[in-house]
């Protein structure tokens, strides 16, 4: 359903933060994307919904090329791929609900959202959203008002507003503690079993990516230096840890 | 100095050369920024006093007061040499000890400023006879010269170190030059802005008449009720043979009443050469007047000017305790004009009695006109603030460099986007003119037509812009990449050159014709029009080629400085200079005020907005981007919410300085309460302006109160 050739991204500042990078992620996967912080995580999932420009290299959406296509068409792309980010990202003094519907606006002639107006439709879809991540009684409330966890779950629903046929997760979690992170992962999960919505989630911690991912590819300094599936993440041995994560690092789980 | 570090020796040379030209020294060191702002300082500064201080003399004779203060330099410099040599040999001779110095750089300094006010009128004689002195204001000549030529020395100094030590380490300290520059401009300053504290004390008793009156200017603002009776008896004069004249009044029982006998006789007549002749005696009784109270005689001529006849008899009189009187009055000198000198001039004897003042209850008709201009000013600060609130907030989208600086549009987008715009608006207003006409002009309905004007321009040109733009877009990416930029290329250039072509033709009208003449500058305005044109369009294909194939043009960047240089032109002029142009435009009055006030606010609320939108959080635009919302909508959902509390905050202090200005703006022609005050100024009507003084601090406060607590509940 994606697929990702060649791809190459250099910061206006000359930093190289990909290289070269190929994978394809088949429908309904949960792909987990490992590699210490720098390594290019973000910028590999913004350049795949094009938040940034990649230098070189194409990216292949359900068959077509669109690397190159026009505003108005990457619209009707972006709509289809919900994103979840580590901070959240929410507006802090709108209230749950606008946040929420906010994620609907790729499908709202954008005359009709200037005075505010969503459809009954999407309104109802906002409470589903909400319904389903378990937090429909705070759809009034301002969203600085959440817990941590709470806005993150806010964050899934408005993702879940797009009707997602995948989902761009950048380290979701890495602002929650592990109880939290695992609700949230939990959510991701039901998603992507569910509604078979495609998921890539880069993460930090390896037993996170081992209990969630289907499968995982690994960063490192911008190159793709490890691609697996269930099976190659549990037998993982230290030499190959030591390939993705540099020679100083240590196993460190949580749990 | 530390004693025992061998100090270089200090270079001789180099201080005759700074000697001879102050910075030369240290410029031939090396040192040459330090020696070319030596040098400048010295000129600057040496020009500047010299100008000041020949401003004493009706006609300034530059050259004279320029001798005297190179005089001046010179004398005070062998002041302070002495004193530096005194210096010297007191350490040396007298205290014979090499490690004490006789008295510190400060003790020196005091003494040079002690020496220049004792002995000023000597060194003084020395610059120049008594008769060319009165053309210069001497005192300021003094510091000044003293100033500049302990700079000069210092110069020299410095030079001679530094030549010594060479340039390593680190330069002496600026610290003494720069004190003695500021003193030397404090010395201009306190002459050029004419400080005279003489004056401020001795004429102090010119306010002390009237500062009771516009601090406490109270009784003004009321009007009092006052019951006037006039009672009249009509007098014929000059009395015709025959005539037996008006009849006399009847006594009235219970209502106060008048009478005279005779009721006919000659006028008064006054001698050109100063005597004068009373007119008949005429016996004045009445009645039914209030006991105690004072009336008052006036009499009216037959055209019915009233006077109090002066010279004539009593005109004040004091009623008795049964509301009578009897006085006696001769007929006052009345020159009769020739045109009713004809017939029978009747006058008429005025006996007035005016009750005591009572205070009414009410505003008086002066602090009624202060109200109303009042109320004007604060409206005038509230349209101004909202109108400029309305129109600024667009405009702070397109000076905010986050939202711009992303915008890349690609060469033929914008091609077809100009085009477009261009043609949207020219359509635009083509059926806005239209609509004026289908609702009987712009007199007729103006606010209408203005909004249907303003809808359809804005909303045709962003529809071209974007229309166009995408199908030029289209049209030539189907053409494919070398054909797509050549062809957008030159459409670029051609459409570059018509501003190009203004350009030329401005430039010849605006610097040629200064330069040439106007009437040589206009036989070539159309070869600079055509050179302009094909200057711009030259220079646009060339960076046109050289951004082929790249990421297009920041054309959002390119929006973002031109507003942002707008802008900051717009508000580096006041809004009382921007009054001045609009009262001329629209006529005196709070309409002009407003304009004013409205063009100012725009451009700093502009500002204030933009830095707002600048320094909101990037994540949920980020978000709202990745969801597929247009720019518009991430706009309103992401950008909005955030800066609203500033915004408002913002906009409510802006409505304090409009308030603030509009209490002034009357005084160019603005309107509100600073014309009004402004007349009575004039007039010298101290209670009125003193009411007008009170009501504008009043609000100020009140607001500058109210505006604190909104924007500490809006953050
Ligand atoms: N806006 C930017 N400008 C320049 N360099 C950047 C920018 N953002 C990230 N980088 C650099 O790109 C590399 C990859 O960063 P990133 O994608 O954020 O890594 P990760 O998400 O894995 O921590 C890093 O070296 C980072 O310093
Ligand atoms: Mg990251």
């Amino acid at each position: 359903m994606l697929k990702v050739e060649h791809l190459s991204m250099v910061y206006p500042d000359g930093t190289i933060a990909l290289r070269d990078v190929s994978f394809e992620v088949k429908e309904g996967e949960f792909l987990g994307i490992i590699g210490l912080s720098g390594s290019g995580k973000s910028t590999l999932l913004r350049c795949i919904n094009r938040l940034l420009e990649p230098s070189e290299g194409k990216i292949i959406w359900n068959g077509r090329d669109i690397t190159h296509i026009d505003q108005s068409e990457l619209r009707m792309v972006r709509r289809e791929i919900g994103m979840v980010f580590q901070q959240f990202n929410l507006v802090k003094r709108s209230s749950v609900m606008v946040n929420v519907l906010s994620g609907r606006l790729g499908y709202t002639p954008p005359s009709w959202s200037l005075i505010n107006r969503f459809s009954r439709a999407d309104r109802a879809l906002a409470v589903a959203a909400l319904e389903r991540v378990g937090i429909a009684d705070k759809a009034n409330n301002r969203a600085d008002e959440l817990s941590g966890g709470q806005q993150q779950r806010v964050g899934i629903a408005r993702a879940l507003m797009q009707q997602p046929k995948m989902i761009l997760a950048d380290e979701p979690v890495a602002s929650l503690d592990p109880v939290l992170s695992h609700s949230i992962l939990g959510y991701l999960e039901k998603l992507n079993k569910e509604d078979n919505i495609t998921v890539l989630c880069s993460l930090h911690f390896l037993d996170l990516v081992q209990r969630y991912s289907t499968r995982v590819i690994g960063l490192r300094s911008g190159k793709l230096v490890f691609e697996g599936g269930k099976k190659d993440i549990a037998e993982i041995s230290d030499s190959r840890f030591k390939e993705i994560y540099g020679e100083e690092a240590q196993r460190l789980g949580v749990e | 100095m530390t004693k025992g570090i061998a100090a270089p020796r200090p270079s001789l040379l180099h201080g005759i050369l700074s000697l001879l030209v102050p910075g030369l020294g240290q410029f031939v060191v090396g040192a040459r920024g330090r020696g070319s702002a030596i040098f400048a300082s010295v000129v600057v500064l040496g020009g500047l006093s010299a100008w000041t201080i020949s401003q004493k003399a009706r006609f300034p004779d530059f050259s004279l007061s320029f001798v005297i203060f190179a005089k001046l330099v010179f004398a005070t410099g062998l002041l302070l040499l002495f004193l530096v040599a005194l210096r010297a040999l007191v350490s040396r001779f007298i205290l014979r000890d090499a490690s004490l110095e006789a008295f510190s750089a400060y003790g020196m300094g005091i003494l040079y400023f002690l020496a220049l006010v004792v002995a000023g009128n000597q060194i003084l004689a020395t610059a120049g006879s008594a008769e060319q002195l009165a053309f210069v204001f001497g005192g300021t000549a003094l510091f000044a010269a003293g100033s500049l030529a302990a700079l000069w020395l210092w110069n020299v100094a410095d030079a001679a170190r530094i030549g010594g030590a060479g340039l390593g380490g680190h330069l002496p300290s600026l610290a003494l030059p720069i004190l003695l520059v500021c003193l030397l401009v404090f010395s201009l300053g306190y002459n050029i802005t004419r400080v005279d504290l003489p004056k401020a004390i001795t004429e102090y008793q010119d306010i002390s008449i009237l500062l009771p009156r516009i601090l406490w200017p109270w009784r003004a603002a009321f009007a009092y009720d006052q019951e006037v009776v006039e009672e009249t008896q009509l007098i014929q004069a000059p009395c015709p043979d025959g005539a037996i004249g008006p009849p006399s009044n009847e006594p009235q029982a219970g209502e106060p009443w008048i009478s005279a006998t005779p009721t006919c006789g000659e006028v008064g007549v006054r001698a050109i050469t100063g005597g004068f002749e009373p007119g008949t005696l005429l016996t004045i009784t009445g009645g039914g007047f209030v006991p105690g109270q004072t009336v008052n005689i006036l009499w009216k001529n037959p055209i019915g000017n009233a006077f109090r006849p002066r010279g004539v008899g009593e005109t004040e009189i004091l009623i008795n305790e049964n509301g009578e009187f009897t006085s006696q009055l001769n007929i006052p000198d009345v020159v009769i004009p020739e045109a009713t000198a004809s017939g029978d001039q009747i006058h008429t004897l005025v006996v007035r009695q005016e009750d005591v003042e009572v205070f009414g209850w009410r505003f008086s008709d002066d602090m009624k006109l202060a109200l109303v201009g009042m109320l004007e000013t604060i409206m005038m600060g509230l349209m101004a603030t909202f109108f400029g609130m309305i129109l600024a907030f667009p405009i702070s989208f397109l000076a905010a460099r986050n939202l711009m600086a992303p915008i890349v549009s690609p060469l033929n987008g914008i091609v077809g986007g100009i085009v477009g715009l261009v043609a949207g608006i020219w359509l635009g207003s083509e059926l806005a003119g239209r609509a004026a006409e289908a609702l009987g002009g712009l007199a007729n309905a103006p606010i209408q037509i203005f909004l249907i004007g303003a809808v359809l321009v804005i909303g045709l040109g962003y529809a071209g812009l974007t229309l166009a733009g995408r199908l030029f877009a289209l049209m030539l990416e189907r053409l494919g990449g070398a054909a797509n930029d050549t062809i957008s290329a030159i459409l670029l250039a051609a459409m570059i050159a018509v501003p190009g072509y203004f350009l030329g033709r401005g430039f010849s009208r605006g610097v040629m014709s200064i330069v040439q003449g106007a009437d040589i500058a206009a036989i070539n305005e159309q070869n600079f029009a055509y050179a302009g044109a094909i200057l711009l369009a030259v220079l646009t294909l060339l960076y046109a080629f050289r951004n082929r194939g790249g990421r297009g043009i920041p054309i959002g960047s390119i929006i973002y400085t031109t507003t942002r240089t707008i802008l900051n032109i717009l508000r580096s002029v006041e809004a009382l200079i921007y009054a001045i142009i609009f009262a001329i435009w629209v006529g005196l009055g709070p309409f002009a005020g407003m304009l004013a006030l409205t063009l100012h606010t725009v451009a700093s609320l502009a500002k204030l907005y933009s830095e707002a939108i600048e320094s909101i959080e990037p994540g949920p635009l980020e978000a709202l981007n990745a969801t597929g919302a247009t720019r518009l909508q991430t706009i309103v959902y992401a950008v909005i919410p955030q800066i609203l509390p500033p915004a408002i905050s913002f906009t409510v202090y802006r409505w304090d300085i409009n308030v603030r200005m509009s209490t002034i703006i009357g005084f160019v022609g603005g309107g509100g309460i600073g014309f009004i005050m402004l007349q009575w100024q004039r007039l010298y009507q101290w209670e009125l302006v003193g009411i007008a003084v009170w009501l504008i601090a009043i609000t100020v406060a009140t607001l500058d109160y109210v505006s604190a607590e909104i924007r500490e509940r809006t953050i």
